[in-house]
């Protein structure tokens, strides 16, 4: 029995130290860098042909800890133009930090023209630099113009903004105004980098959990050597011993679903599918949607949504709708929402397949990042599982539970991204917004599907607290009130 | 073995079922929550030693089935506790884990896996199940098609293919025609004959007599009396003259 134990611990630690040393790579650079860019405010007007002895300087705040590009709307005027510009960017003490000179011929028109700076500007987060433009050789018919503009893109409308004093655009050291005399930005993004102190960090991180994890399977090997037990064993334990049971009801829950229907479990391809289709119309051409590969982000967002809203509403009625079991035989209850659950990740699982071809049919090819998605769909599950924890016990003590839930999951949904992009959330709801667990799903989800790159070390963290909160509540109010349902049901 | 100390369970009950949110605010700012308390069991206490059948006799409403419901872990007692050794088999209510939309053979894993059987055992045990339920052919069609009696057949093969060390009984389980109500009472009699430890709730006084060892006479979650059957069942008699 010990020599067992033993082999169960190696196998978890193997399995750890191989999935870890696997994550390294597979989560790649951004683990020590976001690479980001700011948005740039939306062209108004052009500053009109921009001549010799001109000069444009615009100042801006730096958000990234190293400065690497800067991104300008350029027009030509529809022509081939040989005008040269310099470009210098200096500091708050008026230092230069960078100067190039660019050349006007390989601009297109209105269309974005990016200076890399290189070397890039390490460390300058919080700073405030100054962009000048100068034109050296420009004359009326043979030069550039720049954009300008107040006002935001938000998806549908343009929104105003106000241009602080400090970041006004000058025209040969005017203020550029507008028809209402309000201040103007240049039509500039800047990009730039996030260093994280995760990805230098990882191994020692890696090695740390390691030995936490060595040091708690000692501990609980020694436990069952001496017959005590603890929590973690306990559902060892009963997981083992219910398996059967716990197969048992998935596979009911699964046969009985699509027991009489013609097409059967070809339901669970169709209608992500068809949900999809139809959404798809009607965002695409109704709403005119901007989003790039929207069948993708379309479908994604179903896929996870419509998981999380069957699983938590089949955790609903899993105690109510099993009172005359419940009250005859003793089978710990948390197996019920659990095999629930459960069958819907199985459906989740069917659900990706559609999701795969679609991938397959609009080009967007997978990329190592892939194999981060049993993460999110891990963190997906223990969400749902935590809220369907909830919903089913506060379902026995108040029987209002089942409507109230089906009000708040449309509300969850509008307050999901799903079907349309997160930039059209007015930026100080944000912070609220953000607290929603499946837009970080979500997100995740798109990065590695539609990107193909992992997120930064901060999305997993969030993914993790607010996945792994409700869980852990979900599990407490279970367990405080499991002994009350039988009198309750 | 069975150990019950002072075993109570205390129902909350209040006047009215409250079971809506609305409901449970508007008693609230009403102050007309109040709680009435109710003593299904109080102080029960026993020790039944393995391998002896012990019937448990008493009214309606004194509290058996929810002694039985303790026993099977079914019910947390509020106060006290249960010790028990060995693997418990309820076979309190037949049929009520089918899924009337499987099929006989898939209910029988199921209703199996939920009665707490192992995957190797139902397997070794299916022929006999299916054959001592009698359904031949209709095991492989959906039980929603069966007739009431080849339910309760398939439910109690099922129940009775145990060997528990400790079963608990709610009325002897008598099901389907004639013949089958033979087979099926001495597949009762048979269970508990080998050294099994059962714990029988009846009504039929005869039936305790005749199968028991010693009885446990409940009246309004009381214990009234504990002992030798013939005894305590004079008694319980007498009372109720």
């Amino acid at each position: 029995m010990k020599n067992k134990a033993i082999r169960i611990s190696a196998v978890v630690l193997a399995v750890y130290l191989v999935l870890g040393a696997l994550f390294y790579p597979i989560a790649g650079e951004s683990l020590h860098f976001t690479a980001d860019s700011t948005e740039t405010v939306s062209s108004k007007a052009a500053l009109g042909e921009f001549t010799q002895g001109d000069l444009i300087q615009q100042s801006f705040l730096c958000e990234f800890d190293d400065l690497q590009t800067l991104t300008l709307l350029v027009g030509t005027m529809a022509r081939k133009n040989t005008d040269v510009i310099k470009v210098e960017l200096t500091d708050k003490y008026g230092t230069v930090r960078y100067s190039a000179t660019l050349d006007t011929s390989t601009m297109k028109d209105n269309s974005e023209y990016t200076v890399t700076l290189d070397p890039m500007i390490e460390d300058v987060k919080g700073q405030y630099f100054t962009l000048s433009l100068t034109s050296l050789y420009g004359t009326k018919g043979n030069s550039v113009t720049f954009y300008y503009g107040n006002s935001v893109d938000t998806g549908r409308v343009d929104v105003p903004v106000e241009i602080e004093d400090t970041e006004a655009l000058y025209l040969n050291g005017v203020r550029m105004l507008d028809d209402e005399n309000n201040l103007c930005g240049l039509c500039l993004k800047i990009g730039g980098i996030n260093r994280h102190w995760f990805g230098p960090a990882y191994w020692y991180i890696y090695a740390g959990v390691g030995v936490l994890l060595l040091l708690c399977l000692i501990y609980l090997v020694r436990c069952r050597s001496k017959g005590k037990s603890n929590t973690i064993l306990g559902v060892v334990y009963s997981l083992k011993r219910y398996n059967f049971l716990i197969r048992q009801l998935v596979a009911r829950d699964f046969k009985t679903k699509y027991k009489r229907s013609v097409l059967g479990m070809l339901w669970s391809f169709l209608n992500p599918l068809l949900t999809m289709s139809i959404q798809y119309v009607v965002f695409s051409t109704l709403f005119k949607s901007s989003i790039e590969n929207f069948v993708i982000y379309l479908l994604s967002g179903i896929v996870c949504f419509n998981f999380f809203n069957e699983a938590t509403n089949m955790c609903l009625m899993s105690i109510v709708g099993n009172a005359t079991l419940i009250n005859k035989v003793y089978v710990p209850k948390y197996i019920y929402p659990f095999s629930r659950t459960l069958s819907s990740g199985i459906n989740l699982l069917l659900s990706l397949v559609p999701l795969f071809i679609m991938m397959l049919i609009t080009q967007t090819w997978p990329t190592k990042a892939i194999l981060l998605l049993p993460f999110v769909l891990l963190m997906l599950f223990m969400l749902s599982y935590g809220v369907g924890l909830i919903l089913a016990t506060m379902m026995v003590f108040f029987r209002d539970t089942q409507f109230l839930w089906g009000i708040c999951s449309m509300l969850l949904m509008y307050l999901t991204p799903v079907f349309y992009p997160e930039t059209i959330i007015p930026s100080q709801f944000m912070t609220v917004y953000k607290l929603n667990p499946l837009y970080h799903v979500l997100r995740f989800i798109r990065s590695i599907l539609i990107d193909g790159v992992s997120l930064e070390p901060k999305a997993y963290l969030y993914c993790i607290l607010l996945c792994g909160i409700p869980f852990l509540v979900g599990v407490l109010i279970f367990r405080k009130n499991q002994d009350k349902f039988v009198l309750n049901i | 073995m069975i150990k019950a100390n002072n075993i109570t369970i205390c129902y909350r009950m209040s006047h009215d079922k409250i079971q809506s949110i609305k409901e449970y605010l508007v008693a609230l700012i009403k102050h007309k929550l109040r709680y009435e308390e109710f003593r299904a069991l109080e102080n029960v206490s026993f020790e039944i030693k393995k391998g002896e059948v012990v019937g448990i006799v008493g009214n309606n409403g004194a509290g058996k089935s929810t002694l039985l419901k303790v026993i099977s872990g079914i019910l947390k007692p509020t106060k006290g506790n249960v010790e028990l050794r060995g693997n418990v088999v309820p076979m309190l209510e037949l049929g009520s884990g089918f899924d009337y939309d499987l099929t006989g053979r898939e209910n029988i894993f199921l209703n199996g896996a939920i009665l707490g059987y192992s995957e190797s055992f139902l397997k070794s045990k299916y022929n006999e199940i299916v054959e001592f339920s009698e359904l031949g052919e209709f095991i492989d069609i959906p039980v929603r098609n069966y007739s009431s009696g080849m339910i309760m057949r398939l439910a109690f093969s099922i129940a009775s293919m145990v060997s528990p060390d400790i079963l608990i009984v709610d009325e002897i389980l008598a099901v389907g025609d004639a013949a089958f109500q033979e087979k099926s009472y001495a597949r009762m009699t048979e269970l508990m004959s080998h050294g099994t430890t059962v714990l029988l709730v009846s009504h039929n006084i005869e039936q305790i007599r005749r199968l028991c060892d010693r009885v446990i006479w409940l009246d309004h979650g009381h214990v009234v009396a504990i002992g030798d059957t013939q005894s305590v069942c004079d008694q319980y008699a007498q009372s109720n003259k």
